[in-house]
């Protein structure tokens, strides 16, 4: 079995917590001074309590900007090793980036490679996407032959039609405009509250070192 | 609301949360008071999923899309990889280790550790893809239906942070008969998600996901401390609902409102003890 040393995970989980809770409590509190009343040394205070968290800031962005060459390594090593297995699309994937790294040596400042081959195969595959997405939903009563399918084919007819410019089909215009103004937007809004409330209670069970994948 | 106030009620948010974690983890120990789960079917399919990678020797994929430590989405990374390690540990019986993409560099050391910390197979296998994704994050779409479809798996495991591009990967999935699960937190693909992918969660049910795939009942803590807030929000927004309507409705007033609030609790309660006796 491939594990951690039961020390090592505990290591982790404190370190974890120690870093968090003086993450948290200084981004959550520093930098306002009413909190510590009206004396003197309030302002200094609130300063002070803030800098543990920027200097956490400042570190995590230091990490983030290294992390880009740690990236390029692994890249790099994985598809060397596919390519020497016999995957081509790996070949493929390390001559454009040679190809690409050259070109930026012998050309340096030059924008046509991004503007002849990357934004014309973006384009390409936006074009494609619409297809796919239309195909997807003309696909959705077959797949899902229940009442949310209907319902789902039945909104997106009405939401077409109502954005067709004929004056005989102003009133679903107006009903389609109210169906995306309220219910479409109150469940995006509850989908969004979700995630938040999920994103919180993930967050503080990684400072309590409950979360699995934060002790490692 | 001012500073001052903004900062206690965080404060406090983040505290009541703790306390409710230990709180719904003490009351999941003691006997007679674990909470049953309801059945979705989209958990209930990794297994079958595991199975065929094992037996066919392919990996599964499972992606991050755009979800990294250090942004907006830390947390969305960290369940990912939550429910990444749970998967893996049922797929270590396998030869071949899972194959796990990102598009945000930061998330590789944490793809490589969850396979370092559950894969039981041979020792040092990663097969860990980054792609960068431009603004449109097509590239990310275009690397992982290219490179990682070379592979062949058998199913793929979309959850984290994807926009419209995922439908990309979703119809290529469906064009080599993979099967696919996705969920997002960005709304466009969550749409996609729902449209194109065999089974999709929906929004904050990503979280749920260790205490269904582990069927561990200490993971369920997170659920039951979800469904609480869940509540609390619901009747907060409810109660700022009605009492914007008291202001405008004249026959609406607050002996009434306590009225209604007394009877859906005698009703809540009736219900709930109905169900109980059943």
């Amino acid at each position: 079995m491939n594990r951690r040393p039961r020390a090592g995970i505990s290591m982790a989980a404190v370190t974890g917590f120690l870093v968090g809770s003086v993450a948290v409590l200084s981004l959550l509190l520093g930098d306002n001074p009413a909190l510590f009343g009206d004396g003197a040394g309030a302002e200094a205070l609130a300063q002070n309590l803030a800098l543990p968290g920027d200097a956490l800031l400042r570190l995590l962005m230091i990490v983030l900007a290294l992390s880009i060459v740690f990236g390029i390594a692994n890249l790099l090593t994985l598809h060397i090793r596919r390519l020497a297995s016999g995957r081509l699309m790996s070949g493929v994937l390390l001559s454009s980036f040679a190809g690409v790294i050259g070109w930026h040596i012998m050309l340096p400042g030059e924008p046509s490679l991004l503007e002849a081959i990357q934004l014309p195969i973006e384009s390409a595959l936006a074009a494609l996407l619409c297809v796919t997405l239309v195909a997807g939903g003309a696909r959705i009563l077959t797949r899902r032959s229940d009442i949310w399918g209907l319902l789902f084919t039945l909104v997106v007819v009405l939401v077409l039609l109502g954005s067709l410019p004929l004056p005989e089909l102003a009133p679903i215009a107006t009903f389609s405009d109210w169906l995306m103004r309220i219910p479409a937007q109150a469940g995006a809004r509850a989908i969004l509250l979700g995630i938040a409330l999920g994103s919180i209670v993930v967050g503080v069970r990684a400072l309590l070192g409950q979360d699995r994948s934060a002790r490692g | 609301m001012d500073l001052t106030t903004q900062q206690a009620l965080s404060l406090l948010f983040v505290l009541a949360t703790a306390v409710l974690i230990y709180t719904a983890r003490f009351l999941q120990s003691r006997g007679g008071s674990r909470r049953a789960l309801r059945p979705m079917s989209a958990f209930a399919r990794i297994p079958d999923w595991s199975s065929q990678a094992i037996e066919a020797d392919r990996p599964l994929h499972l992606a991050f899309g755009s979800a990294s430590l250090g942004e907006d989405n830390t947390a969305i990374a960290l369940a990912n990889a939550e429910l990444f390690q749970r998967v893996i540990n049922q797929n270590g019986a396998g030869d071949t280790p899972p194959a796990l993409s990102a598009s945000a560099p930061a998330t590789i050391p944490l793809a490589s550790a969850t396979v370092a910390a559950a894969w039981t197979g041979e020792r040092g296998a990663r097969n860990v893809h980054w792609y960068p994704q431009g603004k449109r994050a097509f590239g990310y779409a275009a690397g992982v239906t290219a490179v990682i479809g070379d592979d062949e798996p058998p199913a793929h495991i979309l959850a984290g942070s994807f926009g419209a591009e995922l439908g990309l990967i979703l119809d290529s999935a469906r064009r080599k008969r993979q099967a696919t699960l996705a969920v997002s937190d960005q709304l466009a693909g969550q749409a996609v998600a729902y449209v194109l992918a065999d089974e999709a969660l929906i929004g904050e049910e990503l979280f749920a996901a260790p205490a269904y795939v582990a069927g561990e009942a200490r993971a369920a803590d997170a659920v039951i401390v979800m469904d609480v807030w869940r509540a609390l929000l619901m009747i907060l927004l409810t109660l700022a609902l009605a009492l914007g309507m008291a202001g405008q409705l004249p026959w609406l007033s607050w002996q009434l409102l306590v009225a209604a609030a007394v009877v859906a609790l005698v009703f809540a309660a009736v219900l709930w003890t109905i169900r109980r006796r059943r």
